[in-house]
């Protein structure tokens, strides 16, 4: 593989569904610690991109290696085992149960005692889930039922989901889908401080580039399936290709 | 009153009743046992996994014909038989399970289907073995339990055993993990947990103690029959699950013994009696969308 310093790497992947090209050879790395945006208009290929290297379906041809182990095609469950955690666009929970349930199963497969049959599971994991609801600032909704609570409560329970798994690497699909703008950025400022507090390396999916720009540290365009322009956010902004893209959409000025 | 004394005195009126009873009466309190188990092990599937299988009969008609076959044939104790129903149906639910748990909802549901009608022709058509039509009767226990109180303890200690290991495994991280892939298995999957096999060794337990229901059923009722395994059959759990209320623990085993005594006392007096049982079953679910417990525990929580 090309980059022995990626935590991340993406090698030729492509995916075709009949005759439709969603992702054409597309080539990433991702260093430790990065936070890295992909962007791209609608259709662009940020979902299939996203399922397609969490094992939700194979690529047609390419490779996904992760701390240089070659993962590609790799089930779900075993991306997680590794150190991979994700959440989706939309949100991903388990509604009929209480929040600290939740966090309970989450726990249960990191530790991999969802086999276990003797301790009573209300009570597993206390100290650590008590821990996971004030990193994502949901204290004291424990014992509520996941599915009533807001929505941007629900981003965040998920988010910590991802988060019992102790991941290396969190893959967010679209982290502020549905919000508010004024919640959006501090959704995404929430995510930015938590991965540099837990040595979090991010790979983000996101179409608000007020959100892209406030916390990425590289940010990779996709359009029409295949790799449009790649940098920091400055230099990213600046590319003519990518403004033409976005048709002058709100690329250039962020506070 | 706390948990634990009410679950003592209920434990203690089950050991009380047959002394009180008749030997009809005690078979109908035989049966309700059987069928709260069934129902019970049925509901691991339906109300933990939120696998609704359409095939559970299989694996209680499985345990049966085993019993049946090794005593009628073979002509074995029930301690060989009995443990031998439970290995013929734990391996059929692993064959069957492997099979079916690959796919959901409907797909599910009609392989169980399926597989179990595959199982209603073997013994319909298996006529050395099973006596075709008219199955396998005149099936006894030696000793005493060939007395239906002792039968009935005997019975009561297997199914209170049986009931305990599932109470205990629905409360444990596995069975956690399985109400947490019933509502989004996605999401268990992304935690590191391979849904599949979670659900296929539910499968195999709920068809292991489907298997031992059916083996008690067999020495009690003294005979088997492949209508045991058609799929009327595999209805019985789903509408003794609903009628009890599928999202509690006992709802099933209340809604088994609501079904059986209707059964009895209806069958009783009348030869329309699944016309006037249908009805009332519908009257009744009609009226209480969550089941009996579904319904009673509302009440309580509304009081307090």
């Amino acid at each position: 593989m090309a980059n022995a310093d990626a935590l991340f790497h993406v090698d030729g992947l492509s995916k075709q569904f009949g005759g439709v090209q969603a992702l054409a050879n597309v080539t990433m790395s991702v260093a430790p610690g990065e936070l890295r945006a992909v962007i791209g208009p609608n259709g662009a290929g940020k979902s299939t991109f996203f399922n397609t290297i969490t094992g939700l379906f194979p690529p047609t041809s390419g490779n996904v290696f992760f701390q240089g182990e070659r993962i590609t095609g790799q089930p779900p469950h075993a991306l997680a085992r590794i150190g991979i955690g994700r959440t989706f666009q939309i949100t991903s929970i388990f509604r009929e149960l209480t929040v600290r349930e939740n966090l309970q199963v989450a726990l249960t497969g990191r530790e991999r005692r969802s086999w276990s049959i003797w301790p009573k599971a209300r009570t597993m994991n206390m100290p650590r889930v008590r821990e996971l609801l004030a990193l994502v600032g949901l204290t004291d909704t424990g014992t509520r039922i996941a599915g009533t609570l807001s929505h941007g409560d629900q981003k965040r329970l998920e988010l910590a989901i991802a988060l019992a798994g102790q991941p290396r690497l969190l893959l967010l699909d679209e982290p502020t889908a549905g919000m508010a703008a004024q919640e959006r950025l501090a959704s995404i400022h929430l995510v930015g401080s938590l991965a540099r507090e837990l040595g979090l390396t991010v790979i983000f999916t996101e179409h608000d580039m007020a959100v892209v720009f406030a916390v990425a540290t590289v940010i990779t365009v996709l359009h029409q399936g295949a790799v449009l322009a790649e940098g920091i956010p400055a230099a990213v902004r600046a590319m003519p290709a990518v403004q033409q893209v976005y048709l002058g959409e709100a690329v250039a000025p962020v506070e | 009153m706390n948990r634990p004394s009410l679950l003592a005195i209920a434990i203690l009126a089950a050991i009380a009743l047959p002394l009180g009873l008749t030997d009809f009466w005690t078979f109908i309190a035989i049966e309700v046992l059987v069928f709260a188990l069934y129902a019970v092990s049925f509901n691991l599937l339906l109300g933990y996994g939120g696998m609704l299988s359409f095939g559970h009969a299989a694996f209680f008609g499985v345990g049966g014909y085993t019993v049946a076959i090794l005593v009628k044939h073979g002509g074995l104790p029930l301690a060989v038989a009995f443990p031998a129903a439970l290995a013929m149906s734990a391996i059929t639910a692993a064959i069957i399970g492997f099979f079916s748990v690959r796919r959901i909802g409907i797909y599910f549901a009609m392989l169980t289907f399926a597989f179990q009608m595959l199982l209603y022709t073997v013994a319909l058509k298996a006529t050395g073995l099973t006596g075709g039509d008219d199955g396998i009767t005149g099936l006894k226990a030696a000793g005493a339990l060939s007395k239906p109180i002792y039968y009935y303890w005997f019975a009561l200690i297997i199914v209170i055993v049986a009931l305990a290991l599932m109470h205990r495994i629905v409360h444990s991280p596995f069975g956690m993990t399985l109400q947490a892939l019933r509502g989004n298995p996605r999401r268990v999957e992304y935690v590191g947990i391979n849904v599949r096999t979670h659900q296929l060794a539910t499968f195999v337990l709920a068809g292991t103690i489907a298997g031992l229901a059916g083996a008690i059923f067999a020495i009690s009722s003294g005979n088997v029959f492949p209508g045991w395994l058609n799929w009327t059959a595999s209805a019985t759990p789903i509408v003794m699950a609903v009628l009890g209320g599928f999202r509690t623990f006992i709802g099933p085993m209340v809604g088994a013994a609501v079904y059986v005594m209707l059964e009895v006392v209806i069958s009783g007096h009348t030869e329309y009696w699944p016309l006037i049982m249908g009805v009332i079953i519908v009257v009744l679910v009609l009226m209480m969308p969550e089941g009996i417990m579904g319904m009673t525990r509302r009440i309580r929580d509304g009081k307090r």
